[in-house]
């Protein structure tokens, strides 16, 4: 039976603000009971949004200090946005919340999917889901509009992810959605990923292996009802200006090599682009068509995105440029677009073109030469089993390669002679570990993190690695073996490691980011800002506010975008500030002001730091440390963060927040701006609300 | 199936041309421009997504048969369904029943129109492509749809591979009218 119409949806007794862009209700599902039950969303909103503030507000209430990733009390929230499925752009990205499986501490995060599976689940009348307890036995949950089933996974437990996709679709219909893990995830590989269609997938966080703990192999869904939307003229604008879109045709397009710059490899394919998720205006994921599968004798389509190129060469680090991070008004490019390849032409006329779009040269690695059909081969290893590609690529693999030219290894037995130029070497260990082969197998499923100190950090972790060379200064650089940074993730946009080329109050905010958060946060907070704040913040930057109100900006930026939704690609449009609240209100129809959404996005991230600090005990100290072994490693240049520099900027910082500078938690004042009294009272009681 | 005589109906072109991004902006808007609403239940197109494998994906349009079969199938004929004086067949919603003839009637697979709000029997209607018939700019999915790969023609679906071999198309330049004269620029730029 389809769910509800546009009246039953704005005429619920319970949306006393007539919301449009919402659908009502929320579903629980309890895996231990085998039960569901509705939760009404206007309990929620608009006061905390939808998407991930939603989420923080859930997991706040419900999940209480003590909990690990892998115990049924975990809950994972996953929440659409009110834009999901209105056809306003970048809507289509949702967000999944809970205690993740793979950073270190154990702490609450995040993980953004795209995909068809959100608007589904507003199609059938839910804004979103919260899972909770742990089945007996291998389950997935059928919702279809009303129904909702929890059904025997025993005939899918062991299958890949796209011959569960298939099998499920097989049995139930393609016009069921459905998000799946692949092995990696039964056998709670820490890493492991949930993946919708068109292979998106939500990596980062291994919540994969927390559907693994709770025995839950998929959920599928089909709805059929609707989702009203306030204000369409706006929308329609909206769907021309944002990520100013050529519209223009997109032909498939044959190539001949795929890879970094430097690492290309030579091989026949055909490029075609393709959106991630509904509704979207732009199309800036890659379908890699007629490649050699691994699996079968035939040539398949996948799609790839930011870090699969890395997989078909990793001989040097990205080169970059100022402005891909600090932009003029005549030099601005939504992200999206570089990675469609449909660059807008760059104006050589402003005043600031030559120092903004000077080359910065990469470090070279030479950690593995090009080799398309491997590159293929790792890439589809990881789609099937499930394994994020991030955490393989750029910290697994690596790690690997420089070890093995370091000697770490001489005296471990993988089963087979490291060599991650071999792809029979690389496919035995992503096999081992998606499966826990062996006793290496095993300790690597626990996360590079906690293999590398379970193996000894010292050695495994630490032990330089002399093949870095920095270009911009022609001498060898010190990179340790583990490209490890805080929160048991991997260097992204941290000026050192992978991605490194970037500036110093560039890896400063970045930085700081990561530092207030539990994950890496480069996946959402790339730091964008105008070039002019970039002049200023390069003068002192431990000392810069400019740089604290950049970092604070960007921060609320991703709270933002994962709450409305919006996406990371087109978020945010430096020169358009007020886009995402213009988005919410013709979605919702409640007005919304770029400061009103601004003080949402503050109060996400607050909520986000209650959980951190009442469950899992964050403090400045925690903080520092988490972050601070990543810069002392050289950046390109050669430079580490200065201690005393560091702790200036942070103290700076936490003043700007409102946030104890000791103790790193929030003044009873700073709760109570955000309307979070009730927070303020909670940290009281527990003796987490400092005095000034 | 033998060769239906078609009308103009939305085609969408080959990926050589513009490949489809598989967005359902098409679908949404649909929705959005005649309803207000974005549902499963009220596109009057389908994108049919392509599986695992290939990830391709296929619009699925009405294909405006001159015989119009749902035309001829629907109890309230010419006071529900009805055919406008440029051959559109297209559902007056006030007087549609909900009975399904016409979906059913539909020779192709899968039929070509939807219906809405079909667990409220009363309320249910007949969804069915008008072309936008009474919308200045013609088609809003043609409009909105971000990589141009969709036209008007009336080729049968997958045999247009490129606006600008449609001899068709050339003909009915005002559903062809966002197009424009510029697309044949902007696909060579596009290509580099
Ligand atoms: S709007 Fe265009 S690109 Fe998007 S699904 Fe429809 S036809 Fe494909």
């Amino acid at each position: 039976m389809p769910n509800k119409t546009i009246d039953e949806v704005l005429n619920n007794p319970e949306n006393k603000d007539k919301l449009y862009g919402y659908v009502g209700q929320i579903l629980r599902l309890n895996l231990t009971t085998k039960t569901s039950e509705i939760v009404s969303t206007y309990k929620y909103v608009p006061k905390y949004l939808g998407g991930r503030e939603l989420c923080n507000k859930i997991f706040y209430d419900e999940v209480p200090p003590g909990t690990d990733p892998f115990d049924p009390e975990n809950k994972l929230i996953y929440m659409t946005g009110a834009t999901t499925a209105t056809g306003i752009p970048t809507g289509g990205r949702t967000e999944m919340t809970g205690i993740a499986a793979n950073n270190l501490p154990s702490q609450y995060s995040f993980s953004g999917i795209g995909g068809w599976i959100g608007a589904e689940f507003k199609f059938a009348g839910y804004d979103g889901i919260i899972i909770e307890g742990a089945a007996d036995s291998p389950t997935y949950i059928k919702i279809d509009d009303e129904s909702v089933e929890f059904l025997s996974a025993e005939d899918e437990w062991g299958l890949k992810v796209h011959d569960t996709q298939r099998a499920l679709n097989d049995k139930h219909g393609y016009d069921f959605k459905c998000m799946v893990i692949g092995p990696a995830g039964e056998n709670l590989c820490r890493n492991a990923s949930i993946t919708t269609s068109n292979d998106n997938v939500m990596a980062k966080s291994g919540f994969g292996a927390v559907f693994g703990s709770k025995k839950l192999k998929a959920i599928i869904c089909r709805g059929t009802g609707v989702v009203p939307v306030a204000n369409i003229e706006k929308l329609l604008e909206l769907r021309l200006k944002m990520g100013d879109p050529y519209m223009r045709v997109s032909p498939l397009q044959p190539q001949t090599v795929q890879g970094l710059p430097g690492g290309e490899a030579e091989g026949n394919w055909v490029r075609g682009n393709i959106s991630c998720s509904h509704g979207c205006n732009q199309h800036c994921n890659c379908l890699m068509m007629g490649t050699k599968s691994v699996f079968a004798d035939e040539d398949i389509n996948h799609v790839e995105k930011c870090v699969s190129p890395v997989a078909y060469g990793f001989m040097n680090d990205i080169p970059n440029t100022i402005n891909a991070n600090w932009m003029t008004e005549q030099n601005h490019m939504q992200p999206c677009k570089l990675l469609s390849r449909e660059f807008s032409e760059p104006d050589p006329t402003d005043p600031y073109f030559e120092e903004m779009t000077a080359p910065i040269l990469p470090d070279i690695f030479n950690f593995w030469k090009p080799d398309f059909d491997k590159g293929n081969m790792i890439n589809e290893l990881c789609n099937e089993y499930g394994l994020d590609k991030w955490d393989v690529l750029i910290w697994l693999l690596p790690w690997l390669a420089m070890g093995q030219k370091e000697g770490v290894f001489d005296d471990i037995d993988f089963g087979m002679p490291v060599d991650v130029e071999s792809s029979e070497f690389v496919a035995h260990i992503l096999e081992s570990i998606a499966y826990r082969k062996g006793k290496y197998g095993d300790i690597l499923a626990e996360g590079m993190a906690r293999a590398i100190r379970t193996l000894g950090k010292e050695k495994f972790g630490e032990t330089n690695y002399s093949g870095r060379f920095s270009q911009i200064l022609g001498k060898p650089l010190d990179l340790p073996i583990s490209m490890e940074t805080a929160w048991g993730h991997s260097f992204h946009w941290q000026g050192r490691g992978f991605e490194a080329t970037i500036t110093k109050p560039t890896w400063l905010a970045t930085t700081i980011e990561l530092m207030t958060s539990s994950r890496d946060m480069q996946t959402v907070e790339h730091h964008h800002d105008k070039y002019e704040n970039h002049i200023k913040a390069v003068v002192a930057p431990y000392d810069s506010q400019v740089l604290v109100d950049s970092i604070i900006m960007n921060e609320n930026k991703g709270e933002m975008k994962d709450s409305v939704t919006c996406c990371e690609w087109q978020s945010p449009d430096i020169y358009w500030s007020s886009m995402e609240a213009e988005m919410y209100e013709a979605a919702t129809g409640y007005p919304m002001t770029e400061a009103e959404l601004n003080q949402s996005a503050e109060r996400s991230k607050l909520i986000y730091r209650a959980i951190l600090i009442r469950n899992f005990e964050r403090s400045r100290k925690m903080e520092v440390e988490a972050v601070w072994p990543g810069i002392s490693i050289p950046d390109p240049w050669g430079e580490v963060a200065d201690w005393d520099g560091f702790n200036r900027l942070v103290d700076r910082y936490y003043d700007t927040r409102g946030w104890d500078r000791e103790t790193a938690w929030p003044y009873r004042e700073t709760w109570q701006r955000a309307g979070l009294d009730f927070i303020a009272d909670d940290m009281e009681k527990i003796g987490k609300l400092p005095t000034k | 199936m033998e060769q239906r005589q078609l009308g103009k109906h939305v085609v969408q072109y080959s990926g050589a041309y513009s490949f489809c991004a598989g967005c359902n902006s098409c679908e949404a808007i649909c929705g959005l421009v005649h309803d207000g609403v974005v549902s499963p239940s009220y596109n009057r197109l389908f994108i049919e997504r392509g599986g695992t494998r290939d990830m391709v994906c296929h619009l699925k349009s009405c294909q405006q048969c001159l015989d119009h079969p749902c035309y001829e199938a629907c109890p309230k004929k010419d006071v529900a369904m009805c055919v406008d004086e440029n051959g559109i067949t297209y559902v007056n919603e006030e007087y549609c029943v909900g009975c399904g003839a016409c979906q059913r009637a539909c020779v192709y697979e899968p039929a070509r129109i939807n219906l809405s709000a079909a667990h409220k029997k009363k309320e249910r209607k007949s969804k069915k492509c008008d072309l936008c018939r009474t919308r200045k700019n013609g088609p809003a999915c043609v409009e909105y749809c971000p990589v141009r790969c969709l036209g008007v023609s009336t080729e049968p679906e997958g045999q247009v591979t490129d606006p600008k071999l449609d001899v068709a198309a050339k003909k009915l330049s005002v559903f062809t009218g966002n197009l424009g004269d510029k697309t044949p620029e902007l696909a060579a730029d596009s290509a580099n």
